[in-house]
């Protein structure tokens, strides 16, 4: 029995689109200019949105995603398996489809952002898009391509949690974002230098690759440890094979652990940290620092937080696995 | 609708149907009241039940009428067909004092009434009933394709759009004009 839905005032319009899953709000703003319209009025559900191929652009909601596929087959045309809808993108064109479902559903934040060799031309115009709107990327990941063209862009953009690259910046490369996000996690960080660590205000800062020396880090940490350094920080891990046993990090030769009580396990969020050394700031701030040497050569320090921060004896607890 | 409205109706109510009453026996004697629709048929419905309605519940809760005085003064919503009344009146006896389970078996399924129902539902501010209504609005939809969405949900097209809007200008303009010849009719 059909049901004149446009009639509806707009609240209880809004009232239905909440309860509706975006495949079928997207199949609604393909009836008429005025459905798409109408589509606008979903109210305050959450939807950010995902790039990263060509292929897909993904809508996240509520824990869910939802992925709209290229297709141009017209008989595959919104046939839904699973969480994923195939549908012909607008021109053909995956940034034509972002724009389309970012204004259709009235998404105001994009949860993540991949540039990769296969979607270059596609990430392109919808960076110069989100940078022309200012819109905020939670997460942006730069795959292991050969382009650099991407690094105008990468400056502009409103990253604000995340930040990951892959890529093989030349050494001399600085990283400028208009603001540092939470968190960065560069691989083959080679290029990223005891100069720029300084600077970064990130929460969680990750170096995998680094050239960074004993020296290096011990300059950082010092600096941690004076009174309103880093307010930030709570993670820094660096691995390289510069990091060795020559000379001191903190007034110790690496390898750095817990020789007193070797079971201690600091853990905060999905982070831990065994058998480290408690290190004080000025200010009575605790961190822990462990260095270890082998293969890969990893720095890890975690600092403490009160609200979070978990210190374990894990010798109590094999006491505990022994008793039963 | 005020209470002032409600106090005032002239509407000579018709002999009260009384809905089914909750299984659990209340503790203490409860109030009645008295609601009508379109069609002027009066429905008693126990406080309890009507605490579903926001709008309802906030009309009587400062009233304190006697039994005689409630049934003198039955709320009138003329906006309400009398059966999509009934429907609303019926649910909120069946969950008097409950809440509504996720899987409630015992709401309306009339679907030829729904629109009816959930404009009723929505102006009587009942929350659960609404929610339920408007997921079976929803649901009417899933998986079907845009086509079928617009026969369903009585989408009109573009070019349908259009056609409206033009026929509505025009009538504005006619009506605009109408106005003027009036106004310049009553200066001659």
């Amino acid at each position: 029995m059909p049901i004149a839905l446009l009639k509806f005032p707009s609240d209880l319009l809004r009232e239905v689109f909440k309860l509706c899953e975006p495949f079928e709000l997207y199949k609604l703003s393909k009836c008429s200019k005025r459905a798409q319209r109408s589509k606008k009025l979903g109210g305050p559900k959450n939807w950010k949105i995902r790039f990263s191929s060509r292929r897909h652009v993904i809508i996240c909601v509520d824990d869910s995603n939802y992925s709209f596929e290229q297709t141009k087959n017209p008989n595959e045309y919104f046939k839904i398996e699973y969480s994923r809808m195939c549908i012909e993108f607008p021109n053909g064109e995956a940034v034509d489809m972002f724009v389309y479902l970012l204004e259709t559903f009235g998404i105001r934040t994009v949860e993540s952002l991949g540039c990769d060799y296969g979607n270059f031309h596609d990430f392109s115009k919808i960076a110069r898009f989100l940078i022309g709107r200012n819109m905020e990327i939670e997460s942006f990941w730069i795959g292991a391509m050969k382009y650099d063209a991407f690094m105008p862009l990468m400056n502009q953009m409103n990253i604000t949690k995340d930040f990951t690259s892959f890529f093989k910046f030349p050494s001399d490369f600085r990283l400028q974002l208009t603001k540092y996000p939470n968190k960065i996690c560069i691989y083959y960080s080679f290029w990223y230098n005891i100069g720029q660590l300084l600077e970064c205000t990130c929460v969680r800062i990750e170096l995998l690759g680094s050239k960074m020396r004993n020296r290096d880090l011990n300059v950082f940490l010092k600096k941690w440890k004076k009174r309103g350094t880093f307010p930030n920080l709570r993670l820094l891990k660096v691995d390289g094979n510069n990091i060795d046993d020559r000379s001191p990090i903190l007034g110790s030769k690496p390898p750095i652990k817990n020789v007193d009580n070797p079971t201690i396990r600091v853990s905060f969020g999905n982070e831990e940290i065994d058998d480290a050394i408690r290190v004080m700031k000025a200010d009575g701030t605790v961190g822990w620092l462990n260095v270890k040497l082998g293969d890969v050569p990893t720095l890890k320090f975690l600092v403490a937080n009160p609200t979070d921060t978990v210190v374990k004896d894990l010798a109590e607890d094999e006491d505990l696995e022994d008793d039963w | 609708m005020s209470s002032t409205e409600q106090g005032t109706s002239s509407a000579a109510p018709a002999e009260p149907t009384t809905a089914p009453e909750s299984a659990a026996a209340p503790e203490v004697p409860e109030s009645f009241y008295y609601v009508h629709g379109k069609d002027k048929v009066v429905h008693k419905v126990s406080a309890g039940a009507l605490q579903h309605s926001a709008l309802i519940h906030g009309m009587i809760s400062n009233l304190g009428y006697t039994e005689e005085q409630a049934k003198a003064n039955p709320f009138p919503f003329e906006n309400i067909d009398g059966d999509i009344l009934q429907m609303v009146v019926d649910w909120c006896n069946q969950h008097k004092g409950k809440p509504t389970p996720p899987e409630d078996t015992n709401l309306p399924k009339q679907k030829e009434k729904l629109f009816d129902l959930v404009l009723a539902v929505n102006y009587l501010e009942i929350k659960e009933l609404l929610t339920y209504c408007c997921k079976q609005v929803a649901m009417m939809v899933k998986g079907k394709s845009p086509e079928e969405i617009r026969e369903i949900w009585m989408i009109p097209t573009d070019a349908e759009d259009e056609a409206a809007e033009k026929e509505a200008k025009k009538r504005a303009g006619k009506e605009a004009a109408g106005e003027t010849a009036a106004a310049a009719g009553d200066a001659k």
